[in-house]
């Protein structure tokens, strides 16, 4: 029996960016681990031992009527056909690698893994990838949705050319990216040079995983850094920090209270939303969390409310919530309107109970997702 | 019964004129009698029995079409540098249909010149002759195409209907094209007036469907037993009910197999069984009663005597169906 399912990476990033640069890096490295690769075009990559397969970005709607319910077909069939290709016993590859053009979104990709039974069942997908150039991505975010979704989908970025950008440039990229997402940790490369561990083998979509999800503290912008959210919780010497503030054509939308930090629910941790300079984009990562119980039933009919009226704006959400009378956690994620959840291992002795969420997505409305997610307390 | 352990997933199973044949992952071809061939540099994506019934005719990810006959393949035709997706082969024109990527191709096995490639807008999922070998009816994204099998210039019949149309079938009066979908349904056009008949209600995906007793029940799989619609009149199974046979709530049946003229029914199971029943008898006929991996490939033998399976694991079998 074949239990064990293929993990798959998907490689997103806008043209330019270094894709093929990664991919071949990780084609070429001795691993002795054996891929597959989908790609849309055959580029100066193939190695022995792998597989690279041509796809087409065959984009489709599910029939049930929700337009956000997008799938990719070829990835179906490239799927199913790679896993003839598997012995009994033992996968058919140690990884699946997906290679998106600069183009595409991301969202179908994903949802393809959680929708179609037959890829569900050999197949999990371990991470959204996006690289992204250090030097052309502030003009690439802000004349391409495109290249938005791309970096508020991925689970990991690769801040790549860091070496032909300056450090104030770097700074101000990496506050607008965590902007549009506070999940993904963000990597600094040249030639995208990152150790491959830090690529494949996430477990970015893995529910149990999400117990790591602390994304106040992943995201949070360190002090002098363009990100970082002065307000009166902060408490120190303003005028020893030079604020970046010299990109002018962005659009500054200082942000209001961080999350979950209003005082009432005892989070008084000094400035941890993760958004400093808001560049008014239109997506964007909030975060939200709560010190008390919540009560499960009402949580879930929030979170299936929201999803079904908002779910074509929600590119990604994850979170772990401390469900009164529970000595479980709950955590789920969603892909647009698809949501999966589940309990999984129980809170330890001395660890915080707290419930956090991050909801990534397009005109989200911060004050109602706020009060939305604390109306749900037990 | 004769067992085999095979080191690869099995793609499909058949009957030629020499018994039971299974196309493999590996990219070998095997006769029940132990004949083997590694005919494709890759996994065989899919295959049929020849026109002339002598051997098999398989599309591969190295981008051949290869007849194989015991001890001798040959290449028929190729797609450079894509998949060959799905295939189908007519024993009355001689022609073979296969796709890859969204272009239908149809070769004449008597002819090695003859050669008609047709587009389509997105990528075709399955390929299916009428029983006449004349038409092919092809699905896609959006709907089905009917295409003319030896005329070069033309435009297809669309059969229009949303959603992903993953796999094609002709009535065997040749007056309805039933396609699986995506959405865990089947989706049928009359095409007298391309009317739409849709067949929902499965739990899972549809992977096949085939017609029974003379065209007058089809078969299909994805559901607790194999879901069986009755086709008799010019109304098909417009306004009537399904039945379901072999209903075992503890499994799905994942492939079904039929001949059009016989009443016999085989059905594989995800538990790894595999029965045979006649939907106008009693009870099953447990062929393979031990459970397993979910069963992967299936076919009924032409005069509906013989059954061929294989499971996810590579196991396979051929055995004799007694139905008292």
């Amino acid at each position: 029996m074949t239990d064990t399912k293929i993990p798959v990476t998907v490689l997103t990033g806008y043209l330019g960016a270094g894709k093929t640069t990664l991919l071949n890096r990780i084609l070429t490295e001795d691993h002795g681990k054996r891929y597959a690769v989908i790609v849309n075009e055959f580029g100066e990559i193939g190695i022995d031992n792998d597989l690279v397969v041509g796809a087409d970005e065959d984009v489709f709607e599910m029939n049930n009527g929700c337009v956000c319910c997008t799938v990719r077909g070829d990835l179906i069939r490239v799927v199913a056909g790679l896993m003839k290709r598997q012995k009994p016993g033992q996968p058919a590859f140690d990884a699946i690698i997906v290679e998106t053009t600069g183009l595409a979104d991301p969202g179908p990709v994903a949802q393809t893994f959680f929708v179609d039974d037959d890829v569900k069942a050999k197949t999990t997908l371990d991470s959204v990838t996006a690289l992204v150039d250090a030097h052309h991505v502030m003009a690439r975010l802000d004349d391409s949705r495109e290249a938005r979704e791309q970096v508020a989908f991925a689970d990991r970025i690769i801040l790549n050319k860091v070496d032909l950008a300056t450090p104030e440039e770097l700074f101000a990229v990496e506050a607008r990216l965590r902007a549009l997402n506070p999940l993904a940790p963000i990597l600094r490369a040249e030639r995208a040079n990152v150790p491959l561990d830090q690529v494949l083998g996430l477990h970015g979509f893995d529910l149990e995983r999400i117990l790591d999800l602390h994304p106040q503290f992943v995201a949070r912008p360190a002090h002098g850094e363009a990100g970082h959210v002065h307000d009166e919780h902060c408490g120190h010497d303003h005028s020893a920090h030079d604020h970046d503030h010299d990109h002018a054509d962005h659009g500054h939308d200082h942000a209001h209270t961080p999350n979950g930090s209003d005082g009432s629910d005892g989070v008084s941790t000094p400035a941890d939303g993760p958004r400093g300079h808001s560049h008014a984009d239109d997506i964007k990562g909030i975060s939200l969390s709560l010190d008390r119980p919540m009560n499960g039933v009402k949580f879930t009919q929030w979170l299936d409310q929201l999803l079904g009226q908002q779910g074509q704006n929600i590119l990604r959400a994850k979170g772990i919530i401390d469900v009164q009378g529970e000595d479980r956690r709950l955590v789920f994620q969603a892909v647009h309107m698809i949501l999966e959840g589940d309990l999984q291992r129980e809170w330890g002795p001395t660890e915080r109970r707290w419930s956090r969420a991050v909801f990534i997505g397009r005109d989200l409305d911060e004050a109602a997702l706020k009060a939305g997610f604390e109306a749900c307390a037990a | 019964m004769t067992t085999f352990a095979f080191d690869a997933q099995v793609t499909s199973a058949h009957f030629d004129s020499s018994g039971a044949v299974f196309a493999l992952g590996d990219g070998s071809v095997r006769f029940e009698d132990g004949v083997f061939d590694a005919v494709h540099d890759g996994a065989i994506l899919c295959a049929t029995v020849h026109p002339s019934g002598d051997g098999l005719v398989s599309g591969g990810d190295d981008g051949r079409v290869i007849w194989s006959r015991k001890g001798e393949a040959g290449v028929l035709a190729t797609a450079k540098g894509q998949w060959i997706d799905a295939i189908d082969a007519s024993s009355v024109t001689k022609l073979i249909a296969f796709s890859s990527g969204k272009t239908l191709s149809v070769i004449d096995a008597t002819d090695i010149v003859f050669r008609r490639d047709f587009q389509h807008e997105r990528t075709v999922s399955g390929v299916a002759f009428d029983p006449k070998g004349r038409r092919v009816a092809t699905s896609t994204y959006g709907g089905a195409c009917l295409w003319f099998a030896r005329i070069a210039d033309q435009k297809p019949t669309k059969l229009t209907w949303a959603g992903s149309h993953t796999g094609v079938a002709f009535s065997p009066d040749g007056a309805f094209v039933v396609t699986t979908m995506q959405d865990m349904q089947l989706h049928g056009w009359r095409l007298k007036d391309s009317k739409n008949l849709r067949m929902g209600g499965y739990p899972s995906k549809i992977r096949s469907l085939a017609f029974l007793s003379k065209g007058a029940l089809l078969a299909s799989s994805g559901a607790h037993g194999a879901v069986l619609w009755p086709f008799v009149g010019a109304n098909g199974p417009m306004g009537r009910e399904a039945s379901e046979i072999g209903f075992d709530d503890s499994t799905q049946v994942t492939l079904i197999s039929a001949r059009t003229a016989h009443g016999r029914l085989a059905a594989g199971l995800a538990d790894g069984r595999v029965w045979v029943a006649d939907p106008a008898g009693q009870g099953l006929n447990f062929v393979k009663a031990e459970k397993g991996s979910p069963i992967a490939a299936l076919a009924l033998s032409p005069d509906a005597t013989r059954v061929a399976w294989a499971d996810e694991d590579g196991n396979a079998g051929v055995a004799e169906v007694s139905i008292d």
